[in-house]
């Protein structure tokens, strides 16, 4: 049986094509993914303890008390800040990481590449990289920080260093101090600390820190990893497919080998070890292009990107391991079923004139579980919608859905050849007879056509699913953003008032559509018998802002940050009374605590209560809708140096530009599932090529043209890939309503579920456009057969 | 006009000079080597010879399924050598009808979509007259009232029937028959043999029957023996 087993090896290797693609593609998934997390811990361990070299110990996330205790005792606190720094000439960057430089040499951990470190406040380095690019260089002045708390500082050195503590400037401590709130990753000890405090000496720190980042680059992993399943099962179907039809093809062969004498138990071994065959080449190779993949990606990041902390490749054995078993199991498994076919094989088969292929559709049976596990699925999903408890009924819509899913690919057969037939009939008013004759093709082997269909459902339904969830979900968050940030761009003076050609200059900046000055005074509350300067701004009406923020009379608006200047629970504040004052005059205002940006906001008539003589306290900038929010950012933040400047569209943007990340890295994942489920439907068409020789060519005799026959084997692809994509669009929908009515109402309490026509109808037509490519070669090679050449095959 | 096209108006197909090689050098096989033929319009022709004869590969050349090496071939007065894929395929769905030895029709079609099947690839409207029609010649055949059945569930006999239906409707200039009887048994055979001579003498239908049977070469009204690429004989 060996020579027989290398002999089909080698007769039928080109018949594998789409099973290796299959497997090759998920393997090397996992292998990327190990080494991209692999780069990315070296490259984030590499120099972690560079600033412990002096320190006895550490504690991790300080409190503001312990900071201050441990840094009194000549400790010092791994901190940083995002700042708007600039030059006098320009901005460079609206949110730049600031860290802390110590004057003390012991804590001087960044490398020295020119100049020198700093010996007082008002001196910075910064980093030898930031500074190339952003062509800054030793004694250049840069000011950081907004507002009052801003501070000007001379670079006197430029330096390296490990990418986990690597920032782009570097200043004194005592200045970040001035700062809001300074992020303290760890204060690190000059001499053995208070276990109360969560004190840990170095050696324990860093193993500990290490653990933890070790955890988090994991989880990225793991996420990655559920799509190298997807891709995964998504290779079962295909293979299985594959395998079906081929040894369908191949009935005949292994009835031959029966009546010859062999047993079933030799048969079923001899195909057994072909799969395992297959599937040991088509791992390996899997791990050949997945590490090929995995150095190659990461030269490429490391060449583009200089700061990005990767470091080298170092592929784990148990990642690889899992890999290559993963691989081959799933090739094992999923060449079961058909092989398990075989057992029913006679050796009178081969004496009988072939039938060709297994052309019963579903049993009773199949049809009625899938039935039934369409409509409790679908059933369970409706429930879910109703749970009160957000996280439990999103489990069972989780669970809804797989089962609804299971019932609709036990449903397949009867359901996807129906829907071909009906789609055909649509498309032969246009194409004519190839579409009929596409259609009956689809229809004529319910299962297999059932089969392609399902793997390509498998990535269309998640895609779309994850298209309108997330549509859902960024609808509501970017309404809330703009809730927040209503405002493009805001100069908020902080004590002075900002001088009267601000409002003019700014109207005058490139990108600005508008800019109004909003008329304000410093007030002042008492708060435990003292004055707290509160500087008040009127709204005005308009469309300056993203909706109108015009205060009630006698209402103030704030954020709880500016509440807590002078009430006890700032977030419980709303509706307590205080009263403003200004010179001689006050007026009483009920609180409205919420997030908004910038000062307090009262009507124009409580203003004028307080004040007959307002200032600009402000200036709202409306900007076009394609200009660059950071770059107008550092224009008008020069207008007016000591105004803090508050960016809403730059907030609005970022927030956009994650939610945007994050669909389309997911939709770039499951795209390789689709890959591959293409690779499927072009791997059955040119099996069924191969199998239909003699009718093409009874065809043709006929008098079917090469492009009638052309158009006919399209027209089979292109229904079978657009009934996958509009089955699985209609599931990804009717998947991402029940996900988002739970999330609506009580997490994303204004969110509305809001399909994205438009990139569902892309998909669509994504879809059939692939479907129509995975044609070209098996319909070349059908057309390559002439008539007389075709009749004479078996 | 001239003298040279008497013959085409009397000869419903005609090969002069016909050779067909397959391969090169030494694996070369000569399947026809200079082959003249007439084919008498409104007979029933059978040519018979042993199988690897070439007798197959005449009918191919001759209903324009493969090109000669060289030689030339004229159907209906229609000279086929000068004519591309699209054009010969287009000829063939006008003026040419086939019954093969199995696999005739289509699985997935019904018998009577496989019937209709040439006249849609034509894209012809199927009327009510090509309806009837076809109704007409399945009726005559036998088998009108299995229309509605998949080829799967028809007998060898009656697959055999619904090709020569098939064959008949679109009323071609030549119906080419390639061992028709080849999978049935004597009775059914003697049925569909006899089905096709009524349609040369009843509908003055043109049929070309290659065979290997002397049983079934005696239905015919001429019979061409072809033996090693050469035509041995013919009687009348």
């Amino acid at each position: 049986m060996r020579t027989v087993l290398f002999a089909s090896l080698r007769t039928y290797a080109r018949r594998y094509a789409a099973a290796v693609v299959a497997v090759v593609a998920a393997v090397a998934l996992i292998v990327v993914t190990n080494a991209l997390t692999s780069a990315t811990k070296s490259g984030l361990f590499a120099g972690i303890d560079a600033p412990f070299r002096n320190a006895v110990g550490a504690v991790d996330l300080p409190t503001e008390e312990v900071t201050q205790k441990y840094t009194e005792k000549g400790g010092w606190a791994l901190a940083a800040s995002m700042q708007p720094v600039r030059t006098d000439k320009a901005m460079l960057g609206q949110e730049v990481m600031v860290g802390a430089v110590s004057t003390e040499k012991r804590w001087q951990w960044q490398e020295l590449e020119a100049g020198r470190f700093p010996t007082r406040a008002g001196e910075s380095v910064v980093d030898a990289n930031a500074a190339k690019t952003n062509k800054v260089a030793i004694g250049d002045t840069l000011r950081v920080g907004t507002g009052e708390s801003a501070v000007e500082t001379t670079v006197v050195g430029l330096v390296d260093a490990p990418s986990m503590w690597s920032s782009p400037v570097y200043v004194t401590w005592p200045e970040m101090q001035g700062w809001k709130n300074p992020y303290v990753q760890a204060v690190l000890t000059a001499g053995t600390g208070d276990e109360a405090d969560k004190w840990l000496n170095t050696d324990d720190y860093l193993t500990e820190l290490q653990t933890q980042l070790n955890k988090e680059v994991n989880v990225v992993a793991y996420m990655v990893l559920i799509f190298a399943f997807i891709a995964l099962f998504v290779s079962v179907l295909v293979i299985t497919n594959t395998f079906s039809i081929l040894f369908a093809q191949r009935m005949r062969d292994f009835a031959l080998l029966r009546a010859m004498g062999a047993t079933k138990r030799q048969v079923l071994r001899s195909v057994r070890r072909e799969a395992l065959a297959l599937g040991l080449l088509a791992s390996v190779l899997g791990l050949v292009v997945g590490a090929v993949l995995g150095w190659g990606i990461v030269a490429i990041v490391r060449q583009l990107a200089e700061t990005a902390p990767l470091g080298e490749v170092a592929l784990e054995w148990p990642w690889l391991l899992s890999a290559f078993v993963l691989g081959t199991l799933t090739t094992l498994v999923a060449s079961w079923l058909p092989t398990r076919r075989l057992m029913r094989l006679s050796p009178l088969a081969a004496l009988r004139p072939q039938e060709g292929f297994d052309v019963r559709g579903a049993g009773m049976f199949r049809l009625g579980l899938g039935v039934l596990g369409t409509l409790a699925g679908i059933g369970i999903i409706f429930v879910a919608v109703g749970w009160d408890d957000a996280q439990t009924g999103m489990l069972i819509v989780l669970v809804g859905c797989g089962i609804t899913f299971l019932g609709v690919m036990l449903l397949g057969p009867a359901l996807v050849p129906g829907l071909v037939r009906l789609a055909g009939a649509g498309l032969a008013r246009v194409a004519g007879s190839p579409a009929k004759l596409a259609a009956a093709n689809a229809g004529r082997n319910p299962k297999r056509t059932a089969a392609t269909a399902a793997s390509l459902l498998v990535g269309v339904t998640l895609t779309t699913g994850v298209l309108t969830g997330m549509n859902t979900i960024r609808a509501a968050t970017l309404d809330e953003m703009a809730e927040q940030h209503p405002i493009d761009i805001a100069l908020q003076a902080e004590s002075e008032p900002l001088a009267d050609s601000v409002v003019g200059d700014a109207k005058a900046v490139p990108g600005v559509a508008d800019a109004v000055a909003v008329p304000g005074a410093l007030a002042s509350v008492e708060a435990e018998g003292k004055p707290v300067p509160v500087p008040v701004v009127a709204p005005p009406a308009g469309d300056i802002a993203l909706r109108d923020l015009t205060v009630k009379p006698g209402t103030m608006v704030l954020s709880p940050v500016a509440a807590s200047a002078f009430v006890e629970d700032s977030f419980e504040a709303s509706g307590e009374k205080v009263t403003l004052t200004v010179g001689d005059r006050t007026a009483t205002v009920t609180l409205d605590v919420r997030e908004i940006d910038g000062a307090a906001q009262i009507s124009a008539a409580t203003l004028r209560e307080l004040t007959t003589d307002p200032q600009t306290y402000a200036v709202w900038v409306r900007a076009d809708a394609g200009a660059d929010p950071e770059d107008l950012a550092g224009t008008l933040g020069v207008l007016a140096p000591d105004a803090e400047l508050i960016n809403g569209k730059a907030q609005r943007a970022w927030v956009e530009l994650q939610l945007d990340v994050f669909t389309w890295a997911v939709i770039g994942l499951l795209a390789i599932s689709v890959l591959i489920a293409l690779a499927g439907i072009a791997n059955t068409l040119g099996l069924s090529v191969l199998e239909r020789g003699r009718e093409h060519a009874l065809l043709r005799a006929l008098g079917l043209t090469k492009r009638q026959l052309r158009r006919t084997l399209a027209a089979e692809a292109v229904l079978l890939s657009a009934v996958a994509a509009v089955v699985g669009t209609a599931l990804g929908v009717f998947f991402a309503w029940g996900g988002s009515e739970i999330l609506i109402g009580d997490m994303l309490p204004d969110a509305r579920f809001d399909p994205p026509v438009l990139q569902l109808i892309g998909v669509v037509v994504v879809a059939g456009v692939a479907g129509l490519v995975s044609c070209v070669v098996p319909s070349k090679r059908a057309t390559k057969v002439s008539p007389a050449e075709g009749l004479a095959l078996d | 006009m001239t003298q040279t096209s008497v013959p085409t108006m009397t000869a419903a197909a005609r090969a002069v000079g016909l050779t067909k090689t397959y391969g090169k050098g030494a694996t070369e096989v000569h399947a026809l080597r200079g082959v003249d033929l007439e084919i008498r319009r409104g007979a029933f022709t059978a040519i018979m010879g042993p199988s690897g004869s070439g007798k197959s590969t005449l009918m191919h050349c001759l209903a324009g399924l493969d090109r000669p090496t060289s030689g030339e071939v004229m159907v209906a007065g229609q000279p086929l050598q000068n004519l591309d894929d699209d054009q010969l395929t287009v000829f063939r769905r006008e003026n040419v009808g086939f019954v093969f030895q199995a696999f005739n029709l289509l699985p997935m079609l019904t018998a009577g979509q496989n019937i209709q099947l040439p006249l849609e690839l034509a894209g012809k409207r199927v009327t009510d007259e090509t309806r009837a029609r076809a109704q007409m010649i399945a009726d005559t055949l036998g088998i009108g009232k299995r229309l509605g059945h998949k080829p799967s569930e028809l007998s060898g006999g009656q697959q055999q029937r619904v090709a020569i239906a098939r064959a008949l409707v679109t009323q071609p200039a030549i119906l080419f028959a390639d061992e028709p009887t080849g999978n049935l048994d004597s009775e059914t055979s003697a049925e569909v043999l006899d089905h096709l001579r009524r349609s040369v003498r009843e509908l003055g239908q043109t049929v070309v029957m290659v065979t290997h049977e002397a049983s079934a070469a005696a239905y015919a009204d001429e019979v061409v023996t072809v033996k090693d690429g050469h035509i041995e004989g013919v009687t009348r």
